[in-house]
């Protein structure tokens, strides 16, 4: 049996599943000055009557690592940056003011620019005297050569010896520096929450005797094990909305192109899975104000729900993107969606009579029958929603390319079903669907798909590898690692057998080894360096993955 | 740099960026014009975030249809021979910018694409000097036709001479193409001296500024602040264009110019382009990187202090006091060339009567054609005046190609549009050409004719 649990803001919510049936659910509200308290709460509720040894996985989702940063309980953090020549670093939008300093590595990783290990010294000495405890030390190009990166370490970490020092380039590798700072200075900032959080976990599990193996669900769909996942807590950033939509990927027909509708009170959260594969958002997620190179689902959120404000201009409504409280029928200050659905009989939700004097209102000033200013209302409700599903699309097809042959072939999709998730979902889904000339869902158990996504994901695994024949190195950009290689006539095949070799030792150390196989190549290239009128060597560039995905007994 | 358009937009908003590197697509494996080229400049901006910045806006391209480029080019045989989807994609993404640019979307853009096309003249028989199409040319005649401009300014930063886009803007008063460049008689094309000035029609709207070898940062600040900025503020273009080569870096393998990452920034910030457009620049490690990196900041009005090449510093190049002399009188040649420009244009055409002729030989380094040209324009008091251009090709020892071409300009006259016609009707019994092939701007129509199969195609 598979145990998924999603602690939520608010609630939390689990789920039981045998196979292919779900055998039982949950919901507590989630404590959260006492996590351990509401994951036993859940346990019980759950389990009761149930052996814990026949629990095979348990898996996890939860906000509370977004929720931390929102709140502002993330723990300060010393920026260091040694940028090199290009933008200016006041230009990087990073939400603090960075210690830089003097040093330079190229895109090909030479250095073009010593270290300046007095401005380090010092730097050390400013933080230690600001009574820091994390420092994040960031390099531009540190990826490429990360010498520089471990030297500033090194030496900041002589000066504060109780610090938690970051390495840009073991958090990520990706191209893009200031994204790689953000993401350093979160996983320096929640490192320790996070690392509770997992202790509660273990503990809650080790109390209900459940030895099952536990993970954590990332933003990018995949599951991760819970021990292995404290070195990189801003994977389960989003791991909540990541859950909802392993959810629907597992309540709807396979390989599909569908839209994901979560309707709430005040926003509508959209979300697309392209033949049967969750979008992720281009670049990576952004979290508050910060870039980062976490590999999260694209979700848009729009301004409009159930309780948001309508109103009157003219012959027409408008309505959001503001909410001033509940809907009118359920005590709230003025007309809503919900009081419009409530009026047309598409909803039972509310006081049928506060529902009608709130339309009375809408109709009167546009001169029109109290039924008719309802159906304008949800017609704006729908208008809107549906606008922003086909920007998505549009969006989607928009995202630059860098071949000629992506630019020519241009791939157009659209949706086959919208599928409605969240308490405003049922009644508006039809109408939806029907307007984008697709197929309406609103599965049975949307209420907890956010559990069932998290019980039911499997890992997902990448991996980035640069090889450069002309120095004899390669670099991988997930952990920062990098080795040597001989002779400069590499292809892509020899390129690729590397990069699966690095993927399988990458996923024994998560403790995933099994999944390594079904990696596929995702993107592949080789430029022929070229100085003078003779090649000199070779870049090769392979990234192998596993995208995200449903284990394979849910669906037999 | 206000004041330089005739209406100042002021444009608030962000910078489009196209970036389109053709990673797969190359003239061949080690030609400067391969997928390598764009490499490290994709690593040094994508690294900087700069695409991630409130200020910048990437946007994908379009592919260009064939008669986009059949609206600037004469393509012998026909447009699909001499182009291949990578040059769809380049032309594209200038006539992306110029739809973003008109629909308000962006303040200005730069259209980081290859391959380039300043080297493409009116005909089109193969590559020259890297190029097939005028990318620049081609968003110029769409801006024109779709959007109505008129007056529009061409400043060309590349290194070398940009015959291509002099050859199809010579006879056009209304379009003003400024380069400047290493001298021609030390670098290819070896064309590009104070003495080109355009078509008797258009006398002084070609301005040619050869450079001496070794030009740093103050010789061409110099030039773009006492020539190219006062000639562009008289002249009151809607539209200012920047073909943006990289070449005259002090590092560039195929040219002898020093000028660095931060000149060409600060010269982007003072010329204020609307839209830029890559041309050339082949130091792919050394250069490329920051010199874009540079324009890309001072087009979005970023600051570009902190862009430096790792080889360079303030100082490191001066010019002779004897190369500052030669750059100077070559400036005040041209002023009173721009100055004169109405006299010089009355007296050639008293001199001409009704059609002005002229014999071109063009020499196609990339593909070895060697062709020849007979260009006649009619000098006609009511409109531009229609152009015919007899053209041979030759590759070796025989004859690749020959084609009679015949252009309408837009708002022809009644005679100049019956004439026209009258020439590519009888040219399609003429057994001395392979081709004939009108281009009428007017009415925004295409033709080639095979004289042999009597094929027809239109676009
Ligand atoms: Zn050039
Ligand atoms: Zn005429």
């Amino acid at each position: 049996m598979l145990i998924g649990i999603d602690v939520g803001g608010t609630t939390t919510d689990a789920v039981l599943i045998d196979g292919t049936r779900i055998v039982k659910i949950s919901y507590v509200p989630t404590n959260h000055g006492d996590l351990l308290k509401c994951l036993l709460n859940a346990f019980d509720l759950l389990m009761k009557g149930v052996d814990p040894k026949k629990v095979e996985r348990v898996v996890l989702s939860t906000t509370l690592i977004t929720n931390m940063i929102a709140e502002g309980k993330a723990q300060p953090v010393g920026l260091v940056l040694i940028p090199g020549p290009g933008t200016n670093p006041k230009d990087y939008q990073l939400g603090q003011e960075p210690i830089v300093l003097d040093g330079a590595i190229d895109f090909r990783g030479h250095e073009i620019q010593k270290l300046n290990e007095d401005q380090a010294r010092m730097a050390g000495r400013r933080l230690s005297n600001l009574g820091l405890k994390k420092v994040a030390v960031i390099g531009k190009f540190g990826q490429r050569n990360h010498s520089q990166e471990m030297k500033a370490g090194e030496i900041i970490s002589q000066i504060m010896p109780d610090a938690q020092i970051e390495l840009g380039h073991r958090v990520t590798g990706q191209l893009n520096f200031p994204r790689r700072a953000a993401t350093t200075l979160l996983t320096a900032a929640t490192k320790d929450s996070y690392r509770e959080f997992t202790e509660q976990v273990a503990r809650a599990l080790k109390e209900r005797m459940i030895s099952a193996p536990v993970y954590i669900l990332k933003a990018d769909g995949g599951t991760l094990p819970l021990e292995k996942s404290v070195e990189m807590p801003v994977e389960t950033i989003f791991s909540g909305p990541a859950a909802s939509i392993m959810g629907v990927l597992a309540l709807t027909p396979v390989e599909q192109t569908s839209v994901i509708v979560d309707i709430g009170g005040t926003t509508t959260d959209l979300a697309l899975i392209l033949s049967g594969e969750p979008l992720l958002s281009s670049k990576g997620a952004r979290v508050e104000n910060l870039l980062t190179h976490i590999r999260a689902f694209a979700v848009k959120s729009v301004a409009i729900g159930g309780d948001s404000v309508v109103n009157v201009a003219q012959d027409c409504v408008d309505v959001g993107p503001r909410r001033d409280g509940a809907a009118f029928c359920m005590g709230g200050p003025g007309p809503t969606p919900t009081d419009a659905m409530r009026v047309l009989g598409m909803t039972d939700i509310g006081d049928l009579a506060l529902a009608k004097k709130a339309m009375g209102s809408v109709a009167s000033k546009l001169r029109v029958t109290l039924e008719k200013a309802a159906q304008m209302v949800v017609d704006a409700v729908v208008a809107k929603i549906v606008s922003e599903v086909e920007q998505m699309f549009l969006e989607w097809e928009q995202e630059p390319a860098y071949r000629v042959w992506e630019i020519v072939e241009n791939e157009k999709l659209q949706a086959q079903s919208v599928v409605g998730v969240g308490g405003g979902a049922p009644p508006l889904v039809p109408l939806i669907a029907k307007k984008l000339g697709a197929k309406s869902i609103v599965p049975e158990y949307a209420p907890v798909a956010n559990a069932i996504g998290a019980a039911v994901a499997r890992p997902t695994l990448t991996l980035n590898l640069r090889v450069d024949t002309e120095q004899g190195s390669y670099s991988v950009a997930e952990e920062g690692l990098t080795g040597k290689v001989t002779g400069r006539n590499m292809n892509l095949e020899q390129a690729e057998a590397l990069a699966r070799k690095l993927l399988a030792e990458r996923a024994e150390r998560l403790g995933i080894g099994e999944q390594a196989k079904e990696a596929e190549v995702t993107y592949s290239e080789i430029f022929n360096m070229v100085r003078g009128w003779s090649t000199v060597g070779r870049l090769l560039d392979v990234r192998l993955e596993v995208p995200a995905g449903i284990l394979e007994g849910w669906r037999s | 740099m206000a004041g330089i358009k005739a209406e100042s937009k002021g444009r608030a908003g962000k910078t489009g960026l196209i970036f389109f590197p053709a990673f797969d697509w190359a003239i061949s494996p080690t030609h400067p014009e391969r997928e390598e080229r764009l490499l490290y400049t994709r690593d040094q901006i994508f690294e900087e975030g700069l695409m991630d910045l409130p200020q910048i806006e990437e946007l994908k391209p379009r592919l260009a249809t064939l008669k986009d480029i059949a609206r600037t080019h004469f393509c012998v045989p026909d447009v699909e021979s001499q182009i291949t989807e990578a040059h769809l994609v380049a032309a594209g993404s200038t006539m992306t910018l110029a739809d973003a640019l008109e629909n308000g979307e962006i303040k200005n853009g730069f259209s980081l694409a290859r391959p380039p096309g300043h080297h493409s003249m009116m005909v089109v028989h193969g590559n020259r000097g890297f190029c097939n199409v005028n990318n620049m040319a081609i968003m110029v005649e769409y801006f024109r036709t779709k959007y109505g401009h008129k007056k529009i300014a061409i400043v060309d930063t590349d290194v070398h001479h940009g015959d291509g886009t002099q050859d199809i803007f010579w006879h056009d008063p209304d379009v003003l193409y400024i380069s400047f460049h290493q001298d021609g008689r030390t670098l290819y094309p070896g064309s590009g001296f104070t003495n080109e000035m355009g078509g008797p029609q258009a006398l002084g709207r070609t301005l040619n500024i050869p450079l001496p070898p070794g030009t740093t940062d103050e010789g061409i600040h110099y030039v773009l602040d006492n020539f190219i900025l006062p000639v562009l503020k008289d002249f009151k273009p809607e539209l200012v264009l920047n073909s943006a080569g990289q070449d005259n870096h002090f590092t560039d393998p195929l040219a002898n110019m020093r000028f660095s990452a931060q000149g060409y920034a600060s010269l982007n910030e003072k010329l204020a382009p609307d839209i830029c457009v890559l041309e050339g620049g082949y130091a792919i490690e050394t250069a490329l990187p920051y010199v874009n990196t540079g324009i890309i900041q001072a087009m979005a009005g970023l600051d570009y202090s902190h862009v430096k090449e790792p080889d360079f510093a303030p100082g490191r190049f001066t010019q002779s006091d004897e190369m500052n002399r030669s750059i100077e009188d070559t400036v005040d040649e041209l002023l009173d060339i721009w100055k004169n420009r109405d006299l010089l244009m009355e007296s050639a055409q008293s001199e001409l009567g009704d059609f002005y002729r002229r014999r071109k030989r063009i020499f196609y380094d990339t593909d070895m054609i060697n062709e020849s040209q007979e260009e006649s324009v009619r000098l006609c008091k009511d409109c531009h005046g229609y152009m015919t251009i007899a053209s041979t090709a030759q590759r070796g020892y025989g004859i690749l190609n020959s084609a009679y071409c015949v252009s309408i300009p837009r708002g022809a006259c009644k005679s100049c549009k019956e004439d026209a016609h009258e020439e590519f009707e009888e040219h399609k019994d003429d057994r001395k050409f392979n081709y004939v092939c009108l281009q009428d701007k007017d009415r925004d129509s295409y033709q080639i004719y095979d004289v042999r199969t009597r094929n027809r195609k239109s676009y």
